[in-house]
């Protein structure tokens, strides 16, 4: 039998100690870096039949960048108000739909890390409409009042229909496909 | 003492891993289609918590493990991505999508509403399916678009949509007057109209003679290039130069006709343009 | 001691009352005040009096005795008397009030003089000048003033058929179906833009056309941006401009910069917007006997009449004049409103200064007619 020093804890001790804090512990410390925003990359060179100009890259990343940060806020305080201004038509439905069923529901969900790939596949003749692929990668937690009930790292494909507004690009479409 | 805490610290361990892969397991839908209904089976014998979090839908509801969770069809009308939750100490999750239904509705755009004669693609159109729940339909499709002018058929063609679209462009017809833009896919048919309206002015031609009131002076009929009568409200100016000056009329065609009056006593030139077309120059004597 | 004070600033008030009254009669102008009585006096019994006494009379629209003022020799009536001040036919004149007057002597005898006012109106559209001759005789010991018979338009009791081209904007229905409203905004086109320097500050001007076959509502924006692409500044059009474009009309446009130096100007990002709007092609306005010459005060103006061919009053014409060079560039932008109305079948005079820098370099000018009717969509 190995007996300890006085006032040394033995090595077995220590390490069955360890692994119970580990266990116990590990999920509480996650260690988040901040959420830095939401990330936005535009590859405009398989557009057609219309080119994107430089000035509509910059609305298109910009504006969508505004849209997604505006719908997660949205979704996480259950509010319509950030929404004003980022979408139209179907998903500006779809959203009041998700926010009104959440707050009956009690429910929240969070959009962390985002980071969205945009690839235009289509820009109208007139420059009236364009739609575009993007591949999301964000953190997507569910939450049930204060308790965390889904955490996971996702990535999801989007197809995303865009038009102009009165002075920005607004997400008419947004709708989740399992692949391009 | 050591060969205690060692079996305690294995006990604890084994356990949460036990914990982890606690008998509640549930599948989810392979494939379902927007407004179906759709269910998920579940294992075990305990009670839990399902959440249904989706596009459109937050759903919280009480379950009894080994039961089938119905999914109602108006949870599901949103086509993407599902996720669905079953906790019952811990919670697991499962993802499934949701697609389209057969397409209801074809949202067609055309551009522009207003479009001169003759004026290669001049004219577009985009379509987009869509099914009864306003989900982008993805699936090949085969769309028709023709171009009526008056019942007569100008021009169509059939595209298949790419990505959930299909779109045209051509050249404006040869006559002023509203056209039909139609889309159909299957029964589904859109109509958009397009008005052709006459190009510039041309051979802008004027008459005038000195009445008590002063010269009135009109244009012939204002026709564009291709004999099309310009629109009435288009601006005709008429400049008259004399010895008391400049005196100009800007007067709009009526009927295919501009007309104005001009007070100038003496001998006078005048001239006509409508945009950047010129036309003829008259001279009125002055009055007697 | 108690009383030095009080004595202190009545003696300091009357010797600047007695300042102010030596040093404008020195001057030889007098100045109208908006309010009070301290320039009336009961008799005028010199001309300079006559006409401060009549002006002030008008300013208070105090009409008997303005009318007072006026000789019986002018043959017109206290009714055309005030209308010719109040104006009519919701004219702008009828929106004005005389805020304020300049006089000064341009000749003076024993028994007649005459003067040249300088009267300052507020109107909507802004402060608006207007100059007169007064001709004043004496009778017996007091001047009055001759006042001219007002030209009034005699339009003869007529029908005159209403065929005017109107268009009217119909919104559909509520229904937001995607694709559905396809009403394009109409085309209108920038066809120039000149960047120059004034007294008061850099100005832009040019020409909008509306190379559409409908009515178009344009206004024109400019920015000037520095040479780092930083905007410096960004202004409108206003009222500077024919805001309601028929097609194929063009409208000369004048943005205002005060206090604004080139210098440090790289660039002038231009904007144009049309909307859709209802509009009507009445009433046809022609504007008549066109010349550059020198007005009464010896400024370069573009003069001229304006003939209402239509049937209905306009209430406030505007005239916007656009001068050219011989190149054909557009070298300034005037506007001017005439605050009389422009009845139907009549004609109205109109006059637009050019600034005296410019008149010599001026070609040509087309002439534009902005219109407001009361009552009128």
């Amino acid at each position: 039998m190995i007996r300890a020093e006085r006032g040394e804890l033995p090595n077995h001790f220590v390490i069955a100690a360890i692994s119970l804090c580990v266990l116990l512990f590990c999920p509480v410390l996650n260690l988040h870096a901040a959420d830095t925003g939401v990330q936005v990359q535009l590859d405009a060179k398989n557009a057609g039949p219309r080119a994107v100009e430089n000035l509509t890259e910059r609305g298109i990343v910009r504006d969508y960048r505004f849209a997604w940060t505006s719908m997660a806020q949205a979704l996480q305080s259950n509010t319509l108000d950030p929404l004003a201004g980022a979408f139209s038509g179907d998903a500006m439905q779809w959203l009041r739909q998700t926010v009104a069923s959440q707050q009956e529901s009690g429910l929240t969900r969070r959009y962390l890390y985002q980071s969205h790939q945009l690839d235009v596949v289509f820009y109208a003749p007139e420059g009236d409409v364009m739609e575009l692929h993007d591949t999301a990668r964000y953190r997507l937690q569910i939450r049930d009042g204060n308790t965390t009930i889904h955490d996971e790292p996702v990535v999801v494909h989007y197809v995303v229909l865009m038009t102009p507004g009165a002075d920005r690009w607004v997400i008419r479409q947004l709708q989740a496909v399992p692949q391009f | 003492m050591s060969r205690l805490l060692r079996f305690w610290a294995i006990i604890g361990l084994a356990g949460s891993f036990v914990g982890l892969c606690a008998a509640q397991d549930f599948h989810v839908p392979e494939s379902a289609v927007a407004g179906e209904q759709a269910s998920i089976s579940t294992t075990g014998s305990s009670k839990g918590i399902f959440y249904l979090v989706g596009p459109g839908v937050s759903r919280r509801r009480d379950i009894t493990l080994g039961e089938e969770v119905q999914l109602a069809p108006q949870d599901l009308r949103n086509a993407g991505d599902y996720l669905a939750i079953v906790c019952s100490g811990t919670c697991r999750s499962e993802n499934f999508y949701v697609s389209a239904s057969k397409p209801a509705n074809l949202t067609f755009l055309v551009h522009p509403s207003r479009v001169p004669v003759a004026q290669g693609d001049a004219v577009s159109g985009v379509a987009f399916p869509f099914d009864q729940y306003h989900n982008l339909v993805l699936t090949t499709q085969n769309v028709s678009f023709q171009l009526t002018a008056k019942d007569a058929l100008l021009w169509s063609r059939s595209v298949r949509t790419q990505n959930g679209v299909a779109w045209f462009r051509t050249t404006s017809g040869k006559s002023a007057g509203p056209v039909q833009v139609t889309a159909s896919l299957d029964d589904l048919k859109t109509r958009r109209a397009v008005q052709q309206v006459a190009s510039d002015p041309c051979n802008l031609r004027i008459t005038g003679q000195r009445t008590s009131k002063g010269i009135i002076v009109r244009t012939e009929p204002v026709h564009d290039c291709a004999g099309n009568v310009v629109p009435d409200g288009t601006i005709v100016t008429f400049t008259a130069t004399g010895t008391d000056g400049l005196g100009t009329v800007d007067a709009p065609i009526k009927q295919g006709v501009a007309r104005a009056q001009i007070e100038a006593p003496g001998p006078t030139t005048i001239s006509v343009a409508s945009g950047v077309v010129m036309g003829n120059e008259i001279r009125v004597g002055a009055q007697p | 001691m108690k009383y030095a004070i009080p004595i202190l600033l009545v003696a300091v008030t009357v010797a600047l009352m007695v300042l102010g009254l030596y040093v404008t009669g020195q001057a030889g102008i007098t100045v109208g005040v908006t309010k009070g009585s301290a320039l009336h006096t009961a008799r005028a019994s010199t001309p300079d009096q006559a006409v401060t006494n009549l002006l002030v009379d008008v300013q208070r629209r105090n009409w008997d005795r303005a009318f007072a003022s006026i000789s019986s020799t002018s043959g017109i009536s206290e009714q055309a008397f005030i209308q010719d001040w109040m104006g009519s036919n919701g004219s702008l004149r009828s929106f004005s009030a005389l805020e304020g007057f300049d006089s000064r002597p341009l000749h003076a005898t024993n028994d007649e003089a005459q003067f040249r006012v300088r009267l300052h109106f507020s109107t909507p559209v802004g402060p608006l000048e207007d100059v007169r001759d007064i001709h004043l005789i004496r009778e017996g010991d007091v001047w009055k003033a001759v006042w001219p018979k007002m030209q009034v338009s005699s339009v003869p009791a007529q029908v005159i058929p209403v065929n005017f081209l109107r268009w009217d904007l119909v919104t559909g229905s509520a229904d937001d179906e995607w694709g559905s409203k396809n009403v394009d905004s109409p085309h209108v086109r920038i066809i120039s833009m000149n960047a120059v320097e004034s007294a008061e500050g850099a100005v832009v001007m040019g020409e909008v056309t509306n190379e559409d076959t409908i009515p178009a509502f344009v206004t024109v924006n400019a920015t000037l941006v520095d040479a780092a692409g930083n905007p410096i500044d960004e202004e409108s059009s206003f009222d500077k401009i024919a805001h309601v474009l028929l097609p194929k009309q063009v409208t000369p446009y004048r943005i205002d910069f005060p206090n604004l130096n080139l210098k440090n100007v790289k660039n002038v990002r231009m904007d144009v917007k049309a909307s859709l709007v209802p509009a009507s092609a009445d009433p046809v306005i022609g504007v008549m006997n066109q010349k550059i010459d020198s007005d009464v005060q010896g400024k370069s103006v573009l003069s001229g009449d304006l003939l209402n061919q239509g049937g209905q009053t306009v209430n406030i014409p505007h005239v916007i004049a656009s001068f050219y060079d011989s190149d054909g560039k557009v070298v300034w932008v005037s506007d001017g409103y005439v605050d009389r109305a422009l009845l139907p079948q009549s004609s109205e005079p109109f006059a637009v200064e050019i600034p005296k820098a410019l008149a010599a370099k001026v070609h040509s000018f087309h002439v534009v007619v902005n219109q407001f009717s009361l009552g009128k969509s």
